[in-house]
């Protein structure tokens, strides 16, 4: 049995598809997992779901990491059940910061940076967006700033981790056949 | 996972870039925020409120806790403790609140002292009746 | 060490765990807010479901507007307004009937300070216009000839005017039934602990959550600031003020609090707060409190069982009934 050119191109163009929408549905699920999570500060968060969104911009490129991260937000506030509320509003503004600053992170300087740090760019930026969607529109007070510097603390750190997750993920997800013939896949 | 494994997941530009982030969070710790000047003593205990008063009248007030009465005195546009039935008298040793946000608190006689103010600070109100 | 399915059950017992553990939620403060009679309506609840709140807060927004369309007498279809215009025996419904009978009873409590026949002089000077105007005393006298407590006789449902020319407006009581009727809504939706803010008139349904509900009252003289604060639940509080609607012509204020004896806006008092069982009744009464004066005033608040009040005077002194509590200052 010969297998095409193209029969290969378009098998790899769903394959994409089907892990895209995986890792879609894995990050909501994670994204609602730390909602559920006792929290004293609620917008105070992990961001495990961002995992998700870093292995797709590694494996798939800058297109896929803008359909991981919207599709998570989208979806999650959906299920948990916000949409169009001031929670969501915050959720996007800290998303669509963090994913600009991963794009920026990933075109400019990949291969050299990692997704250590392209997640740590994205956890500071969601912190970012979300502290300055909260001072536009609920507290318009200039004193919410004064959580900026705890808030960038935790991000880095929390960027660090989810940075090194994905690590791992990507590397394993690397090594696996299902996943082969990436490299003519990832875009700039 | 050995200590340096995770280290080692981060690339060479990874390691500046962190650095210098970190850095950039150190010093948005030392920025001077404006720190405004309190109008307000509020006095709580637990989540109840028990007492509101400007800080520009000088008085002397008694608060009730659970061990007793806690001396709060208001002068000088600022508020201290005076005297408390706690055994470690930490609350008289923080001294002096008279800024925003500034806090002094008697924790085993359960009292807590906030200085709330700023024209546009709604601090001490749930609704306003105009 | 854990084989790879126990740790998906442990993952999966944990999950379970958790969503039990935050199954019913915590009562949280939700706020709402929507532009009504002209002015910002606030509704805030504790609620642990929000789309309970939701549904209320919607609830509780048309009922004002169904309010407002029924008593406004800008809307010419209102029964306000037809009644205005016709000029013998009218028939109004039920609800507008209870209203009207209730306005009259605190125009007579109060000698007429309360006045709903004040239609032709708020026209007059035009004061809910862009263009507002001082008019001549002659004028004046002309719209008031036959203004009092008895100016409408009311007869179960059947409405009649003295003078066939009397324009009814409900400004000083409307706007608090409106706030009574959106709390009895948000009741009837489920929520036991919440409040409604109309531009100042506040209702509130239980406490907050355990704790008093902390009503500021603002200051007639200084902008951002609050006069005193007083500690309330399942109360209503209404504040008449100079402050809020007015003009200013050749240097003096004009404010849109009338004197139904002069037919100028009352002096005696920069702001009138009373706290009632309901928001019609403090609405009314405060427009009374205001007319009549600190003196005068003062003692219609004391004489009303389970009502309370502040006055700030013409010169800025604060007089409050023996009742009202306070947190300092």
């Amino acid at each position: 049995m010969t297998c095409s050119a193209v029969d290969q191109q378009q098998l790899d163009l769903v394959r994409r598809r089907v892990f895209l929408a995986l890792f879609i549905a894995l990050a909501v699920a994670l994204h609602t997992f730390e909602a559920l999570l006792p929290n004293p500060l609620p917008w105070l968060r992990i961001g495990l779901a961002n995992i998700l969104a870093l292995t797709a911009l590694f494996l798939y490129g800058v297109r896929a990491l803008w359909l991981v991260s919207l599709g998570r937000i989208l979806v999650g506030s959906l299920v948990l059940g916000n949409l169009f509320s001031p929670g969501f509003l915050l959720s996007l503004s800290g998303g669509l910061l963090a994913t600009l600053l991963m794009t920026f992170g990933f075109r400019s300087f990949a291969p050299r940076i990692g997704p250590v740090g392209v997640s740590v760019l994205g956890a500071l930026g969601h912190v970012t967006g979300q502290l300055l969607i909260a001072w536009l529109l609920i507290v318009r007070h200039s004193s919410i700033w004064m959580m900026l510097p705890f808030f960038l603390l935790f991000a880095l750190i929390s960027g660090m981790v989810n940075g090194i997750a994905a690590d791992m993920l990507i590397e394993s997800l690397r090594k696996h056949p299902a996943l082969d013939r990436l490299q003519d896949m990832v875009e700039r | 996972m050995r200590r340096s494994d995770w280290l080692q997941r981060l690339t060479p530009f990874d390691r500046k870039l962190v650095l210098l982030l970190a850095l950039v969070v150190l010093v948005t710790f030392l920025l001077p925020f404006r720190q405004e000047k309190g109008q307000r003593v509020v006095v709580s205990s637990g989540e109840k409120i028990l007492f509101v008063a400007p800080l520009d009248q000088d008085r002397v007030v008694d608060v009730p806790g659970p061990l007793g009465s806690t001396r709060l005195q208001i002068a000088g546009g600022g508020v201290r403790v005076l005297s408390s039935p706690c055994p470690k008298k930490i609350c008289i040793g923080m001294g002096e609140a008279r800024n925003r946000g500034d806090l002094l608190a008697c924790v085993p006689n359960r009292v807590v002292i906030r200085i709330e103010g700023g024209a546009d600070q709604k601090g001490s109100y749930d609704l306003l009746s105009r | 060490m854990l084989g790879r399915p126990q740790i998906v059950i442990l993952l999966l017992l944990l999950l379970a765990g958790l969503l039990w553990w935050r199954g019913p939620g915590e009562p949280q403060l939700h706020s709402r807010t929507a532009l009504i009679m002209g002015t910002i309506v606030e509704i805030k609840a504790f609620s642990a479901d929000e789309v309970q709140f939701d549904l209320a807060a919607d609830a509780a927004f048309a009922e004002m507007r169904r309010v407002e369309d029924l008593f406004s007498s800008q809307r010419p279809k209102s029964e306000i307004a037809q009644l205005s215009a016709a000029s013998g025996p009218f028939k109004v419904s039920k609800e507008t009937a209870r209203l009207l009978q209730l306005g009259q009873r605190i125009a007579r409590l109060s000698d007429g300070a309360f006045e709903m026949g004040l239609g032709r002089l708020i026209r007059l000077w035009g004061i809910e216009t862009d263009k507002p105007r001082v008019p001549t005393e002659q004028q004046i006298r002309e719209v008031l000839e036959r203004i009092g407590p008895e100016d409408l006789q009311i007869d179960g449902t059947i409405v009649r005017k003295a003078d066939p020319e009397l324009q009814i407006d409900l400004g000083g009581i409307a706007k608090g039934y409106a706030v009574d009727r959106a709390i009895d809504v948000l009741g009837e939706g489920g929520l036991r602990s919440a409040a409604i803010n109309a531009g100042g008139d506040i209702k509130l349904l239980g406490d907050r959550n355990g704790q008093p509900w902390r009503i500021g009252i603002q200051h007639p003289r200084k902008p951002g600031a609050v006069l005193t604060t007083l500690p309330l639940a399942d109360r209503a509080v209404v504040t008449s003020g100079d402050y809020e609607r007015f003009f200013i012509q050749d240097g003096t204020r004009y404010h849109h609090i009338f004197d139904p004896v002069s037919g100028r806006p009352a002096r005696l008092c920069q702001s009138v707060t009373v706290v009632a069982a309901d928001a019609t009744t403090a609405d009314a009464l405060a427009t009374a409190a205001f007319v009549l004066g600190p003196i005068k005033g003062l003692k219609l608040l004391e004489q009303q069982d389970g009502v309370e009040g502040l006055i700030v005077t013409a010169t800025g002194e604060v007089v409050q009934t023996s009742g009202l509590q306070r947190i300092e200052p």
